[in-house]
């Protein structure tokens, strides 16, 4: 098995909205940042992975089980956190350890108490009194002791503040150290994912409008800022996602796939004026994406 | 050490983290025999994929700058003086290769970088 997660033309449909023949490609052993805009469709695809949401076609593979007819043996083996925490309100935490291992095979009840401690959460607290930050770090904490193959994280940092968010990737980062696990990761803060994700998805409107090694998505996108803009670029190898005035000076302003040094210079050679040629970071990338997928330039 | 990782460079964050080992080792901060932090430890400490770790300190390993031992973690191998020195030699024409960069973006001569390469020196010596 050389994927964690593999769909293929899975389809989905709940009133106007829709996921388009979703074929998701999650490579053992990644961290997958699966992004997208607020309403994109992550929530739903995750829980049509995990058998919560009732696909209208296609196939589903997790950890090589086939779901839904195998699904037990995958979740067996599926740490998951989702968007809203499931938690018993009335359960102290250590009540709620014991609970929720019950269900896991390789739940590991040692490492669930040195979390617990690292943590500090207080064993005899109650649920419904923990803070929101308290829940986050409770939530990972029971998704890691059970010690999975896969984690599946449904926006797991979203409304936290950076010193839990900060505890909570460490804790996954230690983990995946640890036992090679593959995670992926939904989130629509981009920024975050940047530094830890090998693999990324963008999801919008339902559809998965790009998904690749991190190095290439981001590879060869620039913002050029042009003195004097280029007259032809036909029969280059330049795809130009957008282009507008520069704001700053009188030249123009165009954000550009498969930039290169010599494109540059065959650009200048034919009469352009390249001013600047500015590095885009993840996020960037990821809304020039995304314009350019709902508007045609 | 590692103040320049940046994720935002078209850099490779591994190849940002080797660089920056490298440089430790050429220049002998990282001595010989040393251990460089576990894959775990540097992964947290940053922020960045364990595989990212992985892959820098693979990246050393193929430049003779540090032996993997197995089971017993990554270690500096001792470079000769001679090898110091082509290390020191590359990142200085690096340092270089920015600088003209950075000048060419400002419309910036080699004569007028010269001078004020020759006033800043001649500052700090005073």
């Amino acid at each position: 098995m050389t994927q964690a997660i593999e769909t293929r033309g899975l389809r989905y449909r709940a009133g106007s909205f829709e996921i388009r023949s979703l074929g998701l490609s999650v490579p053992a052993g990644s961290i997958y940042g699966f992004l997208g805009p607020n309403g994109s469709g992550k929530t739903t695809t995750i829980r049509l992975l995990l058998g919560m949401a009732r696909r209208v076609a296609g196939e589903v593979r997790l950890l090589g089980h086939d779901v839904p007819a195998q699904l037990p043996a995958a979740l067996g083996r599926i740490g998951y956190v989702p968007e809203r925490p499931h938690l018993y309100q009335a359960l102290t935490v250590a009540e709620a350890l014991r609970f929720h291992g019950a269900f896991y095979p390789a739940w590991d009840a040692a490492w669930a108490e040195s979390l617990r401690a690292q943590f500090a959460l207080a064993a005899g607290q109650r649920i419904g009194r923990l803070s929101k930050g308290e829940v986050g770090k409770l939530m990972i904490l029971l998704a890691l002791a059970q010690r999975p193959d896969l984690l599946i994280l449904d926006e797991p940092t979203d409304g936290l503040d950076p010193i839990v968010r900060r505890d909570v990737l460490t804790a996954v980062l230690e983990y995946v150290a640890e036992m090679h696990a593959t995670v992926f990761v939904s989130s629509h803060l981009v920024h975050e994912l940047e530094r830890i994700c090998d693999w990324v998805g963008v999801l919008d409107h339902g559809s998965l409008v790009a998904q690749l090694p991190i190095e290439h998505f981001k590879s060869g996108v620039k913002r050029v800022r042009f003195g004097t803009p280029p007259v032809l670029t036909n029969g280059l190898h330049l795809e130009v996602i957008s282009r507008g005035a520069d704001p700053v000076g009188a030249g123009e302003l165009w954000v550009v796939r498969n930039w290169s040094d010599d494109l540059g210079h065959s650009l200048t050679e034919a009469g352009a004026h390249v001013r600047e040629v500015i590095d885009l970071d993840l996020e960037d990338v990821f809304v020039e994406l995304l314009r350019g997928s709902r508007q045609p330039v | 050490m590692f103040d320049h990782i940046d994720a935002r460079s078209p850099v490779p964050l591994y190849e940002q983290i080797a660089a920056e080992l490298r440089l430790a080792i050429a220049g002998q901060e990282l001595r010989p025999g040393e251990a460089l932090p576990s894959v775990r430890q540097l992964a947290t400490s940053l922020r960045v994929n364990p595989a990212t770790v992985v892959q820098a300190y693979r990246d050393l390993e193929r430049g003779g700058y540090v032996e993997l031992r197995h089971g017993a973690g990554t270690f500096v191998r001792a470079l000769t003086a001679q090898r110091r020195e082509s290390e020191r030699s590359r990142q200085v024409r690096a340092l270089v290769r920015r600088l003209l960069a950075d000048a060419a973006k400002l419309g910036v001569g080699v004569r007028e970088l010269r001078e004020a390469l020759a006033q800043e020196t001649g500052a700090k010596a005073r």
